[in-house]
């Protein structure tokens, strides 16, 4: 169990990250501590050795103008004052016997004999003499004088073990601490480093089933965590997006299928009663058929509106020209048009092209034609108007109809609406959508003008330089 | 668009889901007269009604018919179709080389428009419309 939880652990990034941080920190103070503490005991010694060659060199000096007497005296004088550091001086005969020695009291427990002995067949300069009970070490130079006889100045590690060990007091007492805070620095970075990853876990989690609206907070940061969640973020758009295109296409066509479901119904209930008269029943048959021709072509266009909305359309781009464009859409409608007796005055200016797919966009003014027909009366008359605006070009289909009432202006361009106005006219309501999904698909935009009694305009905007993307 | 696609893989016709079996047969059978077909006729004639296809008159009964490009486009696509019903799809895409629905129904303004040159004079109607299939050419 325990062991479970520990490798559960391990896998964490947080763990990891806190491990990490506080290993990496725990041993670059150890290294900081242990380099200063090996340059401070270097350093230090050195300076011990510098002062007792100092003083050799001094007691040398003296010895060689007034002879054993003058240390002597010497040492006497500086004892009474007790002004310099006191220091271990011998002076030995040829024989290595010793002529005078001088021991400040707490280096006592030096045994000074040895000295004796191990000088007597070598001509050393540095002797290291242990002390008898602890660890502390009397540090001798010695110097041949020119009488043969030999003068030696030490000094005792005491002095210097006790600093060093009082760094290493230090150390030991500052060490856990260290490694405490090590510890805390380490789990408090890891939880600020993932903060913005737990954020994002916990919003992937409330996402669910109508709760497409969270977001991550964006940290205000620029780095990489800033750049996942804005990521992150346009996925959820893009997703809910989709998801209520969906939904609201669903929605639509629920409901609106429903009449054309209901006559489809009532004319096979018809046709079954009629018994076995075949001319009904073959009319019963017309009008299914006619029905259900009707509610394909709704749902073709419902598909095509939310496959140009949600961005799944595929767009075969190819420069277009709009005048080709707006004949093309013309002579579909020339017979309509003539039927109808309504003007069309068409203006367009020179070599205005754009790159979009050539169909869908054809497809679109031929809406917005069907749409301008049917509310122009008799005898009215059908503006067609384009040209090149900065970074766009604009198309205008004028009608000179009934107008669109102010409060419906918004709406035109919904699924499955049909304004008060319009409802005596045959139609879906998905014409409009199906244009403005198209533009939109094209990065385009779409906008209305209307002036109740004297007839609306629709416009559609197509950015100019449309790079073929995805 | 799906169909431009069929056809560049080397399709001769293609039809999107859902599509009714008239107009799969009408396809089917318009391809294979297409490919049986050696040298294309200069004359089309059915009952009293004769279309030439070079000079472009149209006569029936001794009359002669004015008709506008798409009236005739339409009128010879029926009449090489013979007692065979062609849908509406069919006639956007002949006549207009259009591959969607328009809102408004242009085939029938245009079918009406061929009507009246064609069939109100005259006692017989040629010209019969099939209820949500769409449209035939035939003499009784």
């Amino acid at each position: 169990m325990f062991l479970r939880s520990l490798r559960h652990l391990r896998k964490k990034v947080g763990f990891r990250l806190t491990v990490w941080y506080s290993g990496i920190f725990i041993l670059s103070s150890l290294f900081l501590f242990a380099l200063a503490y090996f340059l401070l005991s270097s350093s230090l010694s050195k300076q011990d050795h510098e002062a007792i060659q100092l003083r050799l060199e001094e007691l040398s000096a003296l010895y060689q103008t007034g002879g054993g007497e003058l240390i002597e005296r010497e040492v006497t004088i500086e004892k009474k004052f007790e002004k310099k550091i006191p220091f271990f001086i011998r002076l030995a005969g040829r024989d290595n016997k010793t002529l005078f020695l001088y021991i400040p009291y707490q280096w006592v427990e030096f045994d000074i004999k040895q000295l004796e002995i191990m000088t007597s067949n070598i001509t050393m300069t540095w002797a290291r003499l242990p002390g008898k009970n602890d660890k502390n070490v009397l540090e001798v130079a010695s110097i041949r004088l020119p009488n043969d006889c030999m003068l030696q100045v030490g000094k005792s590690t005491e002095d210097r073990e006790k600093i060093l060990r009082h760094f290493r007091e230090i150390f030991t007492s500052v060490m856990v601490p260290l490694i405490l805070f090590g510890f805390a620095g380490g789990v408090f970075l890891a939880f600020r480093a993932l903060r913005p990853i737990r954020h994002l876990i916990s919003t992937v989690r409330s996402v669910g089933p109508g709760r497409m609206d969270a977001r991550v907070p964006i940290p205000q940061t620029g780095d990489e965590l800033y750049e996942l969640a804005t990521l992150f973020n346009e996925m959820l758009e893009k997703i809910e997006v989709l998801i209520n295109g969906m939904r609201d296409s669903l929605d639509n066509v629920a409901h609106d299928l429903r009449t054309p479901m209901t006559r489809l119904r009532g004319a096979a209930e018809f046709a079954l009663q009629s018994g076995k008269n075949a001319e009904v029943c073959k009319e019963a048959l017309s009008d299914c058929l006619e029905e259900s021709e009707r509610i394909l072509k709704m749902l073709n266009t419902l598909m095509d509106i939310s496959e140009a909305e949600t961005g799944v359309m595929k767009l075969d781009r190819e420069p277009v020209h709009i005048s080709a464009l707006i004949e093309e859409v013309l002579a579909m409608y020339l017979y309509v048009v003539e039927e109808k007796d309504i003007d069309i005055n068409i203006t367009v200016a020179d070599e205005l092209s754009v790159v979009a797919d050539r169909t869908r966009v054809c497809q679109a003014l031929a809406n917005l034609m069907d749409n301008a027909i049917k509310y122009t009366p008799s005898g009215g008359q059908i503006d067609l108007e384009a040209h090149r605006e900065p970074n766009q070009v604009v198309i205008n289909v004028k009608d000179s109809g009934i107008g669109i009432p102010q409060e419906d202006l918004p709406r035109i361009w919904d699924r499955l609406y049909r304004g008060t106005q319009s409802s005596s006219q045959q139609g879906l309501g998905l014409g409009l959508s199906l244009v403005r999904a198209i533009v939109r698909a094209h990065k385009g935009r779409v906008e209305v003008l209307s002036k109740p009694g004297k007839g609306s305009t629709l416009s559609i905007y197509l950015p100019s330089t449309n790079q073929p993307s995805l | 668009m799906i169909e431009s696609r069929g056809f560049k893989l080397g399709g001769d016709d293609y039809l999107t889901k859902p599509f009714s079996f008239s107009e799969l047969l009408a396809r089917v059978q318009a391809l294979i007269r297409r490919a049986s077909r050696t040298t294309d006729p200069i004359r089309l004639s059915i009952g009293d009604l004769s279309l030439e296809l070079l000079t472009r008159k149209i006569v029936r009964a001794g009359k002669k018919i004015d008709l506008q490009q798409r009236e005739f486009s339409l009128l010879e696509y029926l009449m090489r179709n013979e007692g065979r019903v062609v849908s509406k799809t069919m006639i956007l895409e002949h006549v207009w080389d259009y591959n969607f629905d328009p809102q408004t129904d242009v085939v029938d303004v245009l079918v009406c428009r061929l009507r009246n040159k064609v069939d109100r004079d005259f006692r017989e109607k040629m010209i019969h419309t099939i209820r949500g299939v769409g449209y035939v050419l035939k003499v009784s």
